[in-house]
């Protein structure tokens, strides 16, 4: 289950956003330190990361490329200090989701956690979905792939059968073995299918 | 004094007339000629000699010759009245005895005399030559023959004339020469009489003389018969004067030899210290003329005797010019004439031979106003005579521009740092304020939303709430530590305690430890006198020292950092000691460390221990170091207590 994390080396700000997202329904799980947060092995669960930029030890920065690194794609939202808006711009540049500027308003900066959670959210089941068609195109022979791909161009059976010189009979049967396959009931569908794929 | 002289010598001398080849040939080909003709003169004189020698040497022979000739003629002359008388029968025996013994005795080797009534035709010896002298009418002799005792004799046969026979005297050659030859003859001559052969028959003297080639030899006729004379001469005797004369002559040449041999190397001597002095003096000229400092040297009176080109570019007037001047000098400055002349006049009256540098005004030509530094020696001649004075004249305007110019900068870079050090600190201190406030928002929010959405009892908003105060408090102290730092206005001082300074410094640079993970701690002594301070100024000191002792350890594990702050007092005042623990001062940069704009930081201006250092002392406090035990360095500042 996807959480919020927040990483800050002030104690204070910590409890605050705590108890400000506590507030808001919402629970958040804190480190003090970038270490602290990479030490735990919880990195995983994270949904959307809210990162101080100035930390002793593993700077913010820091941490953002080495989520980069090893792979983690959650959206990660910069709090900063006065002066680091130039520090905050460069790591938006760099795909992070947003940044806000301390002292911040502090129930837009819970909608901004939320909308990035949510699209972090929406990114998985997109990408789960994906998975799923790309395991049922796995299951197709390379003969049904011939015909979905005709199929998929609007070709009609007939000149499917003489295209790959077999009879309607027997493309009748690829094509319902498709369907099947794919757990689709028509061409239209199948094309809606594939098209979410890309 | 003005001594002509004196200036000369430090005019570029003309360049020497070098000596042609013959300069050198003449006197050698003279002094050649000359030995020539002197040898050639004793030579000549020599040869004269010689000859003159020679002459007399004959003349004496011939002399000698004719006398024993003489002799022999006038014995047989004798000999023959004897016997004629004798003859005769006139005289009586007795006296033709005493006639006859009377010849003999005066005879020059007549050894005796005889009578020969008639001679044996058959005789060998006495037949011819009887024969012969009867027919000449005049005396023969024989030839000369050995006796027994060695001696050597001949005969002579006097004929009488009318068949009355003939007179016979007999001759000892020896006793003929003893008898003839004279004393001063014997003394310079060697008398020989010599046979055919050479073989020597009688002798005057027995000495050999020492030299040959002064001799002569001539027919002894009478008695002929192959007799010769032959006279050696002795050593000539040297004659005083002219050998005295060519001895003086030579030795007059030797002497005039050596001493235009003595005279040459003189010349050289001379010569190469010439070229030494001209190079010597090249050389200081063109390091006189190289130098920057002005050089000018002055007579007893006053008087420019001498100037270097620097002197002139800086004054503006030539050589020449300055040299005709007379003081006052018209680049004395108008305003500092006056101290100037008191100052030259003292000089002159030689109230002093060692001066320290004076610093004067002067004035160059175009109406600019210079300061320099002006040094004094005594000039000394060779002789040891004092006659002047030497001053090096230094220009140092620009130094004193310069002094000036850092004084300003100094002044300007203590201020420019104190705002350097405040803006570093509002920076810092308005991130820090931004934690606290952040944190009293996101808690009200959160006590708003439960407010909203109900979720919350009050007693649930207390936490909360309680939280934020504290934060609210957290900001608050920043501010009026901000507050405090930022009114500072014209330094004031006021007695305060050391102790309330190290509190505030620390409250101030708290952030900062936290953030580079290093640990502050003090150790205040209770009971610390007042000091009078400027307490902003000396937390200023405080906290520059304390973020040098957290600079020092950036580099150390985050175990070592830490910073130890103590309080203390004792007789001589209160001190405040930093103690870092970090890697310790080099000895390279310990002597430079608190040289203006020395820095050994990559963004420091070099200005922090310089200021502080400054700040101390306006406070009469002293600041200074010392490594602490353990590694790292302890920063101690010392004010004197009291109000």
């Amino acid at each position: 289950m996807s959480q919020i994390f927040i990483v800050d080396d002030d104690e204070a700000i910590r409890d605050a956003l705590g108890w400000l997202f506590r507030s808001r329904g919402h629970t958040v799980r804190t480190w003090p330190s970038a270490e602290a947060l990479i030490g735990s092995g919880e990195i995983a669960h994270c949904g959307c990361l809210l990162l101080d930029i100035r930390m002793d030890g593993m700077s913010g920065l820091e941490l953002f490329g080495w989520l980069h690194e090893h792979g983690h794609e959650m959206p990660v939202i910069f709090l900063t200090g006065h002066g680091d808006v130039p520090m905050a711009v460069g790591a938006i540049k760099q795909g992070a989701f947003d940044f806000v500027e301390k002292p911040f308003n502090d129930n837009e900066l819970v909608d901004r956690a939320l909308a990035a959670l949510d699209m972090h959210q929406q990114q998985l089941s997109k990408r789960a979905a994906a998975q799923a068609i790309e395991e049922r195109v796995a299951q197709l022979t390379q003969r049904e792939i011939e015909v979905m791909e005709r199929v998929l161009a609007g070709q009609m059976n007939k000149v499917i059968a003489s295209d790959l010189g077999v009879t309607m009979r027997t493309v009748e049967v690829h094509r319902a073995r498709i369907f099947e396959k794919m757990g689709v009931r028509s061409a239209v569908e199948l094309a809606q299918v594939l098209a979410a794929r890309k | 004094m003005n001594s002509p002289s004196f200036v000369s010598t430090f005019r570029p001398r003309a360049t020497p007339v070098s000596a042609p080849g013959w300069y050198w040939m003449v006197p050698r080909v003279a002094i050649a000629l000359f030995l020539l003709a002197i040898g050639t003169l004793v030579w000549w004189l020599h040869r004269n000699d010689l000859d003159e020698q020679r002459s007399t040497m004959i003349n004496d022979v011939l002399w000698m010759e004719q006398d024993l000739r003489f002799h022999l003629d006038r014995n047989a002359e004798q000999m023959a009245q004897i016997g004629r008388e004798a003859a005769d029968g006139r005289l009586d025996a007795r006296v033709i005895e005493a006639r006859q013994r009377n010849l003999i005795a005066n005879g020059h080797g007549l050894l005796r005399v005889d009578t020969i009534a008639r001679i044996d035709a058959n005789d060998p010896d006495l037949s011819g030559p009887a024969r012969l002298a009867e027919q000449l009418g005049r005396a023969a002799y024989l030839p000369p023959y050995a006796t027994a005792d060695g001696d050597v004799h001949f005969d002579v046969l006097v004929p009488l004339g009318g068949g009355q026979g003939w007179m016979r005297g007999t001759y000892s050659i020896e006793q003929m020469l003893a008898q003839s030859v004279p004393w001063w003859f014997a003394e310079r001559y060697k008398l020989d009489v010599i046979d055919n052969t050479e073989t020597v028959l009688a002798s005057k003297s027995k000495v050999a003389a020492e030299h040959d080639e002064m001799n002569y030899a001539l027919v002894f006729d009478p008695p002929g018969h192959g007799l010769r004379l032959r006279v050696t001469a002795y050593r000539s005797d040297t004659r005083l004067l002219p050998a005295l004369l060519v001895v003086t002559i030579v030795g007059l040449a030797f002497t005039m030899l050596w001493s235009l041999w003595a005279l040459r190397r003189h010349l050289v001597r001379r010569l190469e210290a010439e070229q030494a002095l001209r190079e010597e003096h090249t050389f200081r000229s063109a390091m006189e003329n190289s130098l920057s400092i002005g050089l000018r040297a002055r007579d007893l009176s006053g008087r420019i005797t001498h100037v270097n080109p620097a002197f002139c570019r800086m004054v503006g007037w030539s050589a020449e010019e300055l040299m005709a001047m007379s003081p006052p000098m018209p680049y004395w400055a108008p305003e500092e004439a006056e101290h100037i002349r008191a100052l030259h006049d003292g000089i002159l009256a030689g109230g002093a031979t060692a001066h320290e540098a004076l610093e004067l005004k002067f004035i160059r030509r175009n109406g600019e106003r210079f300061d320099v530094l002006i040094s004094e020696a005594p000039l000394v001649d060779a002789d040891g005579h004092h006659v002047g004075w030497m001053s090096s004249v230094l220009d140092i305007t620009e130094r004193k521009e310069a002094e000036e110019l850092y004084r300003q900068q100094q002044e300007k870079l203590q201020f420019t740092g104190r705002l350097i050090t405040m803006g570093e600190m509002a920076s810092t201190l308005a991130h820090e304020l931004n934690q606290p406030l952040s944190a009293i928002a996101s808690y009200s929010t959160a006590c708003l939303n439960m407010v909203d959405n109900g979720s919350g009892s009050l007693a649930d908003l207390k936490e909360p709430l309680a939280k934020m105060n504290a934060q609210a408090r957290r900001a608050g102290t920043i501010i009026r530590r901000v507050h405090e730092f930022v009114r500072r206005s014209e330094p004031k001082r006021v007695a305060c305690s050391l102790n309330d300074v190290v509190e505030e410094a620390l409250g101030l640079i708290e952030a900062d430890a936290r953030k580079r993970d290093i640990r502050i701690s003090s150790s205040l002594a209770g009971a610390l006198p007042l000091v009078s301070a400027d307490r902003v100024m000396i937390e200023q000191v405080l906290l520059n020292l304390i973020r040098n002792g957290m600079d020092a350890m950036a580099a150390c594990p985050p175990e070592r950092r830490r910073l130890l702050i103590q309080t203390s007092a004792d007789a001589e005042g209160v001190q405040v000691s930093v103690r870092d623990s970090g890697s310790g001062i080099p000895p390279e940069v310990a002597d430079k460390l608190f040289a203006p704009f020395f820095t050994t930081k990559p963004d420091g201006m070099g200005m922090g221990l310089n200021i502080c250092r400054s700040i101390v002392e306006l406070h009469r406090g002293r600041l200074w170091f010392e490594s602490a035990d353990g590694g790292g360095t302890v920063f101690i500042l010392k004010l004197p207590a009291g109000e």
